[in-house]
């Protein structure tokens, strides 16, 4: 999203100036959600990447998702979250500790 | 003339779109080239096809069950991570 302004049309920039504060201020927030949205999608990326290399290890014979796989992508999900959480918790310990 | 805010929001979305097709192309593509052409030959076999073709399937139906997964997650506030709950993705 780093090249998102550069992406906008000359005339979408020129018709920025023109907006109200107000309106800047929504445009602002509004923008925020997409960054938002498009984060979100990037860690779906980087997990499907993951979950993909450690759940479909056997030979690719069909383009579905067999019964062993899905709940391992699954898990691998639920289980990234946990790892996740517990980092965020031992760094909060951490610095309460401190 | 369309409103400007709403021509702007309009671009940075198409933006994020193709952003998000290009990441999936290419993570596809990486993982299917590993795992269904280990040997590059002077063609394409028609194995290495058929490999392919059920390999992109199985990917984008990965990718499919990761977002339901993670977007339920994160709604149910698990994770505490900065994204809010939101739908329509």
């Amino acid at each position: 999203m780093d090249n998102a302004l550069g992406s906008l049309s000359p005339e979408s920039l020129q018709s920025l100036e023109k907006l109200s504060p107000r309106e800047k201020q929504e445009l602002g927030q509004m923008a925020m959600q997409e960054v938002q949205k498009v984060q979100i999608q990037q860690t779906i990326h980087s997990l499907t990447d993951m979950c993909f290399k450690k759940c479909i290890t056997s030979r690719i014979s069909s383009g579905k998702l067999d019964r062993s796989e899905e709940p391992c992508m699954q898990n691998c999900v639920d289980r990234y979250m946990d790892a996740n959480m517990t980092v965020i918790r031992h760094l909060e310990q951490l610095r309460q500790g401190s | 003339m369309a409103d400007p805010k709403q021509q702007i929001l309009d671009q940075l979305r198409q933006q994020a779109a193709l952003q998000n097709a290009r990441a999936l192309v290419e993570k596809l593509n990486e993982h299917c080239f590993e795992r269904c052409v280990p040997k590059p030959g002077t063609s394409l076999s028609s194995s290495e096809t058929t490999c392919y073709q059920n390999c992109m399937e199985k990917y984008m139906a990965a990718w499919n069950t990761v977002s339901k997964q993670y977007l339920g997650q994160i709604q149910k506030g698990v994770g505490g991570g900065s994204a809010g709950a939101f739908g329509g993705m």
